[in-house]
């Protein structure tokens, strides 16, 4: 027996049943299947989509990664306003990761979106989509990280407020426990949910130790992050050794936006000095490249959790 | 898991209202019983249907969409001709405006259809006439509002009529057809877009001749998240019995295998039996598309399609048991190699059925082994191989296996894959039977295959040591004894199947009171049993 334990990453996403399902049906889908159930693997989400967003989203297909046919399917749903800084620090923050994904003023980007839907990309623009597609991904991605490593206090209208890191930590946590878990035990993380799954499983001493961390379309890689995960990270000591007993394999895609510019972990993440993480290069289809379903079926990503998992 | 499944409730309150019907009946059962006429068609359970469709009719004679409805039973339960005497009466006595008579012309056409797919010749003057009816029946309502289903089914008789040469309706050109109905599907609102719009779909725009098209609607309804088995089979039907898309071209049969996938994918999904012949023409057709398949069919169609594939693959590694002399199938039983039993030579191919279809003696009803015999009916149905020795066996209040040593080598049959752990329980896990159910051709037995419970880890506990048994609701029946069960995507072999129960199995793991299930025997517990 063995166990995965998955992370979600930006945007609002299905109910929780619905997304595990969607996430392990896209592993038993791909070029070389995975279906986790078949082969007595157990599974579990670590989901934090209802702390950011008023209720889940019901249009499952969108979710399925198939068609880039809705907002839901590019991570542009949910509706997330940007952040407002509190004070100059998350300000700079907020620039910098802004930045990392287009180098538009709002007043360029609010043009852009009244003009013209399809016009050309510029050259410095990473998304190939519209803007009115693109500026939702972006509130997204910065709410998301923001209240994230802020600790913001947040809830979605009619909600009572809860501090979001904290929160999201103790159902890391309360996943890793879980009696359902057997071993080997590896985490599956995407997008933000890596951001996540380093910060519990590098910095918080209760967090259970894993056999093996697979990240997939992971920011860690943006030096703003980055200055959020220290003192505990280091480019030097940065691998979560103390409760990853196992290997790191990164996969991503260089047209990913949310990789950022710097996709590869191995040099950031050193394990006594020395690159450890397995970076791998892929490539997803279409035009938004994120796709945590995309990156499921890819044939490197399902090789890298049978081989941890040892099936 | 619920002990109940959506299908049964509905089963027992049609009984219980028909119950009601038959006694001094109130108006609101009568309301009832009409909207479970509905979900009874819903779920094909078309017997039921019928029985409560009269019922009401004695009740409500006048009451237009449940005669159509009993039409529409009296058609899928094959008394076509008694459908349309029903359907014509129906429509003389409405009114050209009633939302009942577009509906009830367009299943007039279907009456039609039906006979005209039925018949074996379609160049007799029965059959050209019934096409002609049918033609006529779905003409009239589609001219008259546009309706795309009546629509559809217009460009797709056209088109048939047309490539068996009948110039029928001459003056309507199903391609000029196929792109009004599709323009009006594309033109709908995404509120008002019903089920069968993809479906709808996918089919006006075979009548388009322009593959691009095709292969980019069909694909966008394959892989919607939310399609049903039932929109599947009827498009499948579609496909194959008007469009003969199986005998046009690879490109066509490319499309009904993957939609033939689908439908298996689907929990719920009919059961489908492939005669030896037609198996062997689905392993032995060589797919020039495969390196293109998906380019056409997409990354889903694609992987949905090899999966099928592996299915037909499988069932070449699976053989009835017969009788020597009487010749009638017994059972079920299928190629293993020995090594995967821990067994030597390694290499050797060994049959695996039940103890209760073939032991030494013939005790529990099954056959000696020098009675029996093996074929391979989706491989080598012209070789019947004598059994030489039972290698091992366990009687049926265990493993109920034994394993059969052949005459003669097995050539060119692949032994199947064993799994190493049973799935995970959780809602939605299915399992898959192929065997000889009833002692008929061989079957995939897809319909209804929930993995319900099974002994293995994590929580399983065997009741039985060293015997772990699974249960699922896959529809086996007897002749399925000894058949492979399989999990859901890979294929692999997780138990013998031992037992079927339309009622009255008792639940696994000490839970209390019992349900309609089959029982497996999980095939590690087998291998654990052999290697002693």
């Amino acid at each position: 027996m063995a166990h995965v334990t998955f992370i979600h990453g930006i945007a609002n996403k299905p109910e929780p049943a619905a997304l595990l399902r969607i996430w392990r049906q896209a592993l038993a889908n791909a070029a070389d299947p995975l279906p986790l159930g078949d082969l007595g693997v157990t599974s579990e989400m670590v989901y934090w989509a209802d702390l950011m967003y008023e209720k889940p989203d019901n249009d499952i297909s969108s979710h399925e990664g198939v068609l880039e046919n809705t907002p839901e399917a590019v991570d542009a749903g949910g509706g997330a306003l940007p952040p407002q800084a509190r004070n100059a620090e998350e300000a700079a923050f907020l620039e910098g990761l802004r930045r990392q994904l287009t180098s538009m003023s709002d007043a360029e980007i609010a043009a852009e979106t009244a003009s013209m839907p399809l016009m050309p990309q510029g050259a410095l623009e990473r998304v190939p989509l519209p803007w009115f597609l693109k500026k939702p991904i972006m509130n997204a991605f910065l709410r998301d990280v923001h209240h994230y490593l802020f600790d913001v206090e947040f809830a979605p209208p009619g909600r009572p407020p809860v501090r979001i890191q904290r929160t999201i930590r103790e159902r890391f946590v309360k996943a890793l426990q879980s009696p359902q878990v057997t071993r080997p035990h590896i985490v599956v993380s995407h997008s933000m949910g890596t951001v996540i799954a380093y910060d519990c499983l590098k910095r918080l001493a209760d967090c259970p130790v894993v056999d093996g961390l697979i990240t997939l379309g992971s920011p860690l890689g943006l030096d703003e992050v980055q200055d959020k995960l220290q003192p505990e990270w280091s480019r030097a000591d940065g691998f979560p050794h103390e409760r990853v007993s196992g290997g790191w394999v990164n996969l991503f895609d260089r047209l990913d936006p949310v990789c950022g510019f710097d996709p590869v972990f191995a040099n950031d993440y050193r394990k006594d000095g020395k690159a450890v993480v397995e970076d791998v290069a892929l490539q997803n289809d279409g035009a938004w490249r994120h796709s945590i379903t995309k990156y499921l079926r890819q044939p490197a990503v399902c090789l890298a959790l049978k081989k941890m998992l040892g099936v | 898991m619920c002990d109940q499944r959506p299908d049964e409730v509905v089963r027992e309150r049609a009984k219980k209202s028909l119950s009601a019907l038959g006694g001094m009946c109130r108006d609101e059962d009568v309301g009832e019983a009409k909207a479970l006429v509905e979900g009874l068609r819903n779920q094909r359970d078309y017997e039921l249907m019928g029985c409560l469709a009269e019922a009401v009719s004695r009740q409500d004679p006048d009451d237009a969409r449940n005669r159509r409805l009993y039409a529409q039973y009296l058609i899928d339960t094959g008394k076509v001709t008694a459908a349309i005497d029903v359907l014509q009466v129906l429509k003389r006595r409405l009114a050209k405006d009633h939302p009942e008579f577009g509906e009830a012309t367009g299943l007039l056409g279907r009456a039609y259809k039906q006979i005209f797919l039925d018949a074996g010749d379609k160049s007799t003057a029965g059959a050209r006439q019934a096409l002609k009816m049918a033609i006529e029946a779905y003409r009239g309502p589609y001219q008259q509002n546009g309706s795309t289903w009546h629509g559809v089914n217009l460009v797709a008789l056209l088109t048939r009529a047309r490539s068996l040469g009948m110039r029928m309706a001459p003056g309507l050109d199903p391609a000029a057809i196929a792109g009004q109905v599709v323009a009006t599907l594309q033109a709908t609102p995404e509120a008002q877009r019903d089920e069968w719009f993809l479906s709808t779909l996918a089919e006006a725009s075979l009548g388009l001749r322009d593959w691009d098209v095709i292969d980019r609607n069909i694909e966008q309804y394959v892989a919607a998240g939310d399609v049903k088995a039932f929109q599947i089979a009827s498009t499948l039907r579609q496909f194959t019995q008007v469009w003969d898309l199986e005998n046009r071209d690879e490109r066509g049969r490319a499309l009904v295998d993957m939609l033939r996938a689908r439908l298996l994918r689907l929990q719920g999904g009919v059961e489908i039996s492939l005669a030896p012949a037609e198996l062997q023409r689905v392993q032995a057709r060589a797919t020039p598309y495969e390196g293109r398949l998906e380019a056409i069919l997409g990354t889903y169609g694609a992987q949905t399609y090899q999966w099928w594939k592996t299915g037909i693959e499988r069932a070449r590694s699976v053989a009835s048991i017969r009788h020597k002399v009487e010749g009638g199938r017994t059972g079920t039983g299928f190629l293993v190699r020995a090594k995967d039993l821990g067994l030597e030579p390694a290499d050797e191919l060994l049959v695996l059925t039940n103890f209760h279809v073939v032991n030494e003696f013939g005790a529990s009803q099954g056959l000696r082994l020098e009675d029996a015999e093996v074929v391979f009916e989706a491989a080598d149905p012209g070789t019947a191989y004598p059994i030489k020795q039972i290698v091992w066996s366990s009687p049926d209040d265990r493993c109920d296996a034994s394993l059969l040593r052949l005459e003669n080598p097995v050539v060119g049959i692949a032994p199947l894959p064993l799994a190493a752990a049973l799935p995970v329980l959780e809602e939605g896990t299915c399992v898959y039977v192929i065997g000889h159910p009833g002692g008929r051709d061989l079957a995939f037995s897809f319909q209804d295959n929930e993995l319900l419970d099974h002994e293995g880890p994590p929580v399983g506990q065997p009741q039985i040591p060293g015997v772990c048994r699974l249960h699922y609701r896959a529809p086996t029946e007897g002749g399925s004894s000894g058949s492979p069960v399989f999990n859901s995507r890979l294929w692999q072999v997780i138990a013998l199947h031992h037992k079927g129960g339309k009622l009255g199995m008792p639940k696994l793991n000490g839970k209390t009171g019992s349900y309609a299930a089959n029982e497996g025997i999980s095939i590690q517990s087998i291998v654990a049993a052999i290697k002693g």
